[in-house]
């Protein structure tokens, strides 16, 4: 990606996020069944995504390729570490979403379904990513290990991607990613989904290439503070 | 500024600092272990499968007797009748059908004809009657827009 689209890449987001709202809330009918709470198709669904392909996804592939010697770096370490903070940002946001959304339309904020619970094991998990980050000093090790915790962590995703189909659950099934791959979304009402998923997914490499850019700062800060303090213990030595 | 100086700046191995890393691994692991082995008996191991349809309830009506379940099936339309404390309604399977009595205010998209999941349980271990405590509906994954300037014809259809 060239620098220009680089810079685009947050207002680009931002445009198509209003555009997503402004459609979801003024232009798209409400639906027969749920109403106007139908709204939330296109906030919930597109974050759900994002969280657990697109974020999650990234974190798992550059963790794989850091495990893998020929490929190991820093950058991707720094990656894996980047889009797991996303990750659990819009996992956050898909749990509140859901309950908000839940309340209405099921009758209460929270169901001990196969889905929601995997989707609260998931948020739990990226928590420890971040946890056992903060827990280690060491770089190398850090790294590492956080990698094959990524790894371990990606038998969650088809758990939470097929609880709706291998059991009963409260949770309705996929509108989206279907077994037939039929969208069960009509119209106007369909183009607004479709839309939300690229704004939301141009919102995570917006964050992403933010996330990186600070973790690269405070690295470089770090090294200027470690060549600082030795500059400085060298100086400290008394002259024989 | 004396040559051997870099010499003495030789850095000490901090093995408090491993420890220190080790127990907080540790900690972590184990707060992780606990999170999720809490969630996992709250949710999945005690329900992987959140209800028992009404044909699976009325099958296994001698062993659930009077425990507490959760029922789904369809809202039979016209069924419902509005009580003082709640609602009562039919639920229907494919094969059977249960009578429901439930009690608390249904939520809002609560009709006719929607699959819901009734908590409560069997009068008694041979009854189709059923005390409900809690409904919740369990909407479909379709989304159909609604046309609300459209009309009804008087034979049923809509333009």
């Amino acid at each position: 990606m060239n620098e220009l689209g680089r810079r685009a890449l947050g207002p680009l987001s931002l445009i198509l996020l209003v555009s997503t709202f402004w459609l979801g809330y003024f232009v798209t009918p409400p639906d027969q069944v749920q109403g106007d709470l139908a709204r939330l198709l296109y906030i919930h669904p597109a974050v759900a995504w994002v969280a657990l392909y697109v974020s999650f996804g990234t974190a798992a592939i550059a963790s794989a390729m850091y495990l893998w010697p020929r490929t190991r770096s820093e950058s991707l370490d720094r990656i894996a570490h980047s889009a797991m903070e996303v990750s659990v940002f819009f996992i956050a946001i898909t749990l509140i979403t859901g309950s908000i959304w839940g309340r209405p339309t099921w009758g209460v904020w929270w169901a001990w379904d196969a889905r929601l619970t995997s989707s609260a094991i998931f948020g739990v998990f990226g928590l420890g990513y971040l946890a056992l980050r903060r827990a280690n000093e060491d770089r190398e090790i850090r790294a590492r290990r956080s990698a094959v915790f990524c790894i371990l962590t990606a038998i969650n995703v088809p758990i939470i991607h097929f609880s709706v189909i291998w059991w009963k659950t409260l949770h309705q099934g996929a509108s989206v990613f279907t077994s037939n791959r039929t969208l069960k979304v009509h119209g106007s009402m369909a183009f607004t989904l479709l839309l939300s998923f690229v704004a939301f997914t141009l919102t995570f490499f917006w964050f992403l290439r933010t996330r990186y850019r600070i973790e690269v700062a405070k690295d470089r800060q770090g090294h200027q503070k470690l060549v600082a303090s030795i500059e400085q213990r060298r100086n400290e030595v008394p002259a024989t | 500024m004396a040559s051997s100086a870099p010499d003495q700046l030789t850095p000490v191995a901090p093995p408090v600092l491993k420890s220190r890393a080790r127990r907080r691994n540790l900690i972590v692991l184990l707060a992780l272990g606990l999170s999720v082995v809490a969630l996992l008996s709250q949710g999945l191991l005690s329900s992987l499968n959140y209800f028992k349809t009404v044909d699976e309830a009325l099958a296994q009506r001698h062993n659930i007797g009077t425990k507490i379940i959760r029922l789904e099936g369809l809202v039979k339309p016209h069924s419902i009748t509005r009580t003082s404390t709640g609602a009562s309604f039919f639920l229907t399977g494919s094969n059977g059908k249960v009578f429901v009595v439930s009690h608390g205010t249904p939520p809002q998209l609560f009709r006719g004809n929607i699959p819901v999941v009734v908590v409560g349980r069997f009068l008694t271990s041979t009854s189709a009657s059923f005390d409900g405590t809690q409904i919740m509906v369990k909407h479909s994954s379709t989304y159909i827009a609604k046309h609300p300037k459209r009309v009804k014809a008087p034979n049923g259809t809509v333009r």
